[in-house]
């Protein structure tokens, strides 16, 4: 979200802002990698554990789907600074993908899940062409406009049940879900974690700052936003292709569901978007919440969503991991001894150099 | 012959589209908000006008004039929470990322949302309005009286809010905050206030369409989102800022959907609108008749 300064010696700055970098969890180094191959084994042995009492599995499984869902709209909104209002779309087209191929086409469910995800990628590409075109408010409402048409596209056609839906009986267990929710997160964090050590990943982070400096460097932005966009639509899709038969229901309401859309990039900024930790962080945080509310004060959830989304705003913009990274980027700043306290950053950054 | 009767639909219900517009327009000219909450202020408008009905006839039925007597009524009080909205939340946000006024005006809207099905169930309601004689027939076009009603009223409300802009001090003050806060605030203007106030029209505006639409359509809870997608479309068609392209906006908007509606399904109408949308949006990105937030 941060901008960095204009003059001319910033220009290979904005292409690779340590700064930034610096915020993805401590760049791209092994302690990272140990990181989160010890979370995934920790996650991966609640259920040998025999932790798999059905409501315990359902909330870590649903943290899980959140987590995947605000990273992958932490790809294009938070690395590449285009806030889709709209990425349950995907979400949806996942989720009726694989309804209707097990349930009308009696096809295997790793096969309908794989199809899922491929034909979500592929409705991204197409709708990225045209979406991405706009910036800023007309991006967000193009892309709310593009989850509205298709929850009401949903309702029309047969294939989906119309506005009724559809009843999923025959589903894998409740640990089978729970495995694949965790696989698709892991394989997520780590894929966005490798590539925010790459030069795709700077280009989306330097789209994000200054779009005409990076199209100035002659990266073609186009290329890479779609990309970002696609990947985003990719693991979103197979959310979703999940989803269906784990919830064994869907209809219109739940495939695109508009206040989940809101939750996930709640989600993001809570914990820190631009960041790989921070939307995983702020979707267990909120879902946590949420699922408190649900328990305790059903019928409210939403009016917390609101008001949380607010407070979020107003109060942490930057979210947990972006506060933290700043607080430890200035510790740092004292303790390389400086001048004043203020713009460390920028300091910092050109003593770099 | 079946044409021209869903383009007389379309423009009598597309007036109404084009009142709750100019308000969403006037607050992305002057303050730079897209107000994700403007539906909810029709919403409100039409529960404020239901429910004052309700408060005097018992039940939400009553002569055309007793109806008309409640608009002010939802006028001032949608003035009133568009003022707080802004003095409360959006203000905290002008100057960031556009990113966060969106999300934060989202919030409020699915709050309000959720609150109003807290309070009043998610039943869609209307008001009855009784007339001797419903409906009137010119040369074989049948009109509701009501629907002219609320079309004459979408206008007049329309109409009062240009006179508001140009002749009075604080429209001025409203015009001159739109054009250079920084300026504004040099020649005395209180632009915080100013731009509250400028919420205050924009969501009064909204309450009142509300009325209208509670009278025609029906109203309920979740209604909110589609209108301020609507009023998007049609601010984007007429130019930001501009409240003759948003009238004109909205009388297409209207005659697209009721011809969408009658030769293919209402189903459609939403997806077609918005396609056209996006076709604008990359062909003309600043609309037809605006240049940016001059008005």
């Amino acid at each position: 979200m941060s901008t960095t300064d204009e003059d001319s010696s910033g220009v290979l700055r904005s292409i690779l802002p340590p700064e930034q970098v610096d915020r993805f969890l401590g760049t791209c180094d092994d302690y990272g990698w140990a990181l989160l191959g010890l979370g995934t084994l920790i996650a991966a042995s609640f259920p040998v554990l025999g932790l798999e009492g059905g409501y315990f599995m359902t909330v870590l499984s649903e943290m899980f789907l959140f987590a995947i869902l605000a990273l992958s709209w932490d790809i294009v909104g938070g690395q590449t600074g285009y806030p889709s209002f709209g990425n349950m779309a995907f979400f949806g087209i996942g989720a009726y993908a694989t309804a209707i191929l097990t349930k009308d086409f009696a096809v295997a469910f790793p096969v309908a899940f794989l199809l899922a995800g491929l034909l979500a990628v592929t409705f991204a590409a197409i709708i990225g062409i045209v979406v991405l075109r706009l910036r800023g408010h007309y991006f967000a409402i193009a892309t709310l406009g593009v989850l509205l048409v298709a929850q009401q596209v949903s309702r029309i056609l047969d294939i989906t049940g119309g506005a009724s839906g559809k009843i999923l009986l025959e589903t894998p267990s409740a640990e089978t879900f729970y495995y694949l929710f965790l696989g698709v997160l892991v394989v997520e964090m780590a894929l966005v974690y490798y590539l925010s050590g790459t030069r795709f990943g700077f280009v989306l982070n330097a789209i994000r700052d200054d779009e005409e400096k990076a199209t100035a460097m002659g990266f073609n932005t186009t290329y890479y936003k779609t990309a970002a966009w696609m990947l985003a639509g990719l693991f979103t899709g197979f959310a979703g292709a999940a989803y269906s038969l784990f919830n064994t229901f869907i209809d219109p309401q739940t495939a695109y569901n508009g206040a989940w859309n809101v939750e996930l990039i709640a989600m993001a900024l809570l914990g820190g978007s631009g960041t790989v930790a921070g939307p995983v962080i702020g979707a267990f945080g909120l879902h946590t919440i949420i699922e408190l509310v649900e328990t305790y004060a059903v019928g409210w959830q939403l009016v917390l969503l609101g008001g949380a989304v607010i407070v979020t705003v107003i109060g942490f913009p930057k979210g947990v991991v972006g506060t933290l990274s700043e607080y430890a980027s200035q510790m740092d700043y004292y303790k390389h001894g400086g001048m004043a306290a203020t713009d460390t950053d920028d300091q910092e950054v050109n003593a770099d150099e | 012959m079946a044409a021209t009767q869903f383009v007389v639909n379309g423009l009598l219900v597309g007036a109404l589209f084009a009142g709750v517009a100019v308000g969403f327009a006037l607050i992305w000219g002057v303050v730079d908000i897209i107000n994700l909450a403007h539906g909810e202020m029709v919403m409100l408008g039409g529960y404020t006008s239901y429910w004052m009905l309700t408060l005097v006839t018992g039940n939400a039925e009553g002569s055309p004039l007793l109806f008309l007597a409640t608009i002010p009524v939802a006028i001032a009080v949608l003035f009133g929470i568009g003022y707080a909205l802004q003095r409360t939340l959006v203000s905290r946000v002008i100057g960031t990322d556009i990113f966060l006024t969106l999300l934060v005006t989202f919030g409020a809207s699915i709050a309000i949302q959720q609150l109003a099905i807290q309070a009043w169930s998610a039943n869609p309601r209307s008001i009855q309005v009784s007339f001797a004689d419903p409906s009137v027939n010119l040369a074989g076009i049948v009109v509701p009286k009501m629907k002219l009603v609320a079309f004459a009223g979408a206008l007049v409300l329309t109409a009062l809010m240009y006179v508001f802009l140009q002749k009075t001090r604080t429209g001025r003050a409203i015009r001159a905050v739109s054009q250079n806060p920084e300026a504004a605030a040099l020649v005395g203007i209180d632009v915080e206030h100013t731009r509250a106030v400028t919420f205050g029209v924009s969501s009064a505006i909204a309450g009142g369409i509300g009325a209208f639409i509670a009278v025609i359509l029906n109203i309920q809870p979740q209604m909110g989102l589609i209108y301020t997608l609507k009023s998007f479309i049609i601010v984007v068609f007429g130019g930001v800022g501009s409240i003759p392209g948003a009238l004109i906006g909205g009388l297409l908007l209207g005659s697209v959907e009721e011809l969408v509606a009658g030769f293919i399904s209402s189903q459609w109408t939403l997806a077609v609108s918005f396609s056209l949308l996006i076709v604008l949006l990359i062909l003309k990105p600043r609309g037809l008749f605006g240049q940016g937030a001059e008005q």
